[in-house]
């Protein structure tokens, strides 16, 4: 689960790459950047959580979310690691913030964020999923088909009958009341 | 639900963000905000027509002021909007025009008769400067604050206190047009207070408004 130290510029590099191919529209790019991040999201968040804190997968869950809702926010002509560093670094103070734990999240370096990389997925307690199941049945159906099934959008607009540009506004505003919903939650 | 699962919905959500949109975003809010700020001025209070205001010098000096301000604002907002971004240098920028318009005053009242000092630098219309830049500044930063909200700003007092910057001195950049004040010193006092006003605020209100 260890051995990107040293190698920041290479990672840098390779993160940055993906981003830019995830924001001209290419979902592969995407796919491989998310998948990466969230390794190394684990990893930042094991150091300041510990390793058994039962809420880690969640929160790599909404960081995920965060990032990939706010990416227009980015800026190609900057480096990607310490935009990806703050969001994570935030959602990680809001997370104390609203479970009301007073503790200090030191800021660091950028760097931190891909000091580790840590693929297991841990166990996730229900946030997202007992979430999705208030959705309304369209939205929720939808998500099923596209998560479960494999579908792609188009195919799983096609299956309901509906057009690929409405099903793609109704995945994106149901991924948008998600992260809401998780935010507003009080745990 | 697996991470795995998450990323799949996300990566089936991956639509083209062009490298422009946050910029555009900001721009429309602006121009929006902006355009109401203006209908405020010209049909609330009032002011000669634009070419005739045009061709009076105080004008574009109260203009070249509150412009700088309202780009620098602008530029840190965005800055502010993006995680990891720098933002050291704005705020500095922001205080060097200030302190520009500061000589700029001060040079002016000493030229002056002690007798015009008092006059050069209430003017007619202090009472009501600062507080109608505040009120025109309200549509600006409205618009700015649905922008921003689509964007990521990780520090909500001091991005709304920016937006609050922006959104006050672009208002006062309009306010110009009806303002009939001439004086640099009287710029430098009251319109600056008005911004000040509206960054306060700003940043109160920036609080509960940028969470997300």
């Amino acid at each position: 689960m260890r051995g990107q130290y040293g190698q920041f510029d290479q990672v840098e590099t390779e993160l940055r790459g993906w981003m830019i191919c995830s924001l001209d529209g290419d979902a592969g790019a995407h796919r491989q950047l998310l998948g990466a991040l969230s390794g190394y999201l684990r990893g930042y968040f094991v150091r300041r959580l510990g390793r058994d804190a039962a809420d880690l997968e969640d929160l790599v869950q909404e960081t995920l979310l965060a990032i990939h809702l706010k990416r227009a926010s980015y800026d190609r002509t900057l480096p990607f690691t310490p935009w990806a560093y703050a969001v994570a670094r935030y959602k990680l103070v809001d997370h104390f913030r609203r479970s009301r734990r007073r503790v200090h999240v030191p800021l660091e370096d950028a760097g931190i964020l891909i000091g580790v990389d840590n693929p297991e997925e841990g166990a996730v307690r229900t946030d997202l999923e007992r979430l999705l199941s208030q959705l309304p049945e369209r939205q929720r159906t939808l998500i099923e088909e596209v998560k479960i099934k494999g579908f792609s959008v188009e195919e799983a607009a096609q299956k309901r009958g509906v057009t690929a540009v409405s099903a793609r506004v109704m995945l994106h505003r149901s991924l948008q009341w998600l992260s809401q919903a998780v935010r507003d939650e009080d745990r | 639900m697996k991470t795995g699962d998450l990323i799949e919905l996300l990566a089936n959500d991956a639509a083209a963000t062009p490298p422009g949109v946050a910029w555009r975003r900001l721009g429309n809010a602006l121009a929006a905000g902006g355009a109401l700020t203006l209908l405020l001025v010209i049909l609330w209070l009032r002011c000669q027509p634009l070419l005739m205001v045009a061709v009076q010098p105080w004008f574009w000096m109260k203009a070249a002021y509150t412009g700088l301000l309202t780009v620098s604002g602008v530029i840190l907002v965005r800055r502010l909007a993006t995680p990891g971004a720098p933002v050291r240098a704005l705020p500095m920028w922001a205080a060097m025009i200030f302190l520009a318009m500061v000589v700029l005053g001060a040079g002016q009242l000493l030229a002056a008769t002690p007798g015009e000092r008092l006059g050069l630098w209430l003017g007619q219309t202090w009472r009501v400067c600062s507080p109608l830049i505040l009120l025109l500044s309200v549509p600006i930063y409205v618009g700015l604050i649905v922008a921003v909200r689509s964007l990521a700003p990780i520090h909500p007092i001091r991005t709304g206190a920016a937006v609050g910057f922006a959104a006050g001195a672009l208002a006062a950049t309009l306010y110009g047009l009806h303002c009939p004040e001439q004086g640099a010193a009287f710029v430098v006092t009251w319109y600056s207070l008005g911004i000040a006003a509206a960054t306060t605020a700003g940043g109160l209100a920036g609080r509960r408004l940028l969470r997300w």
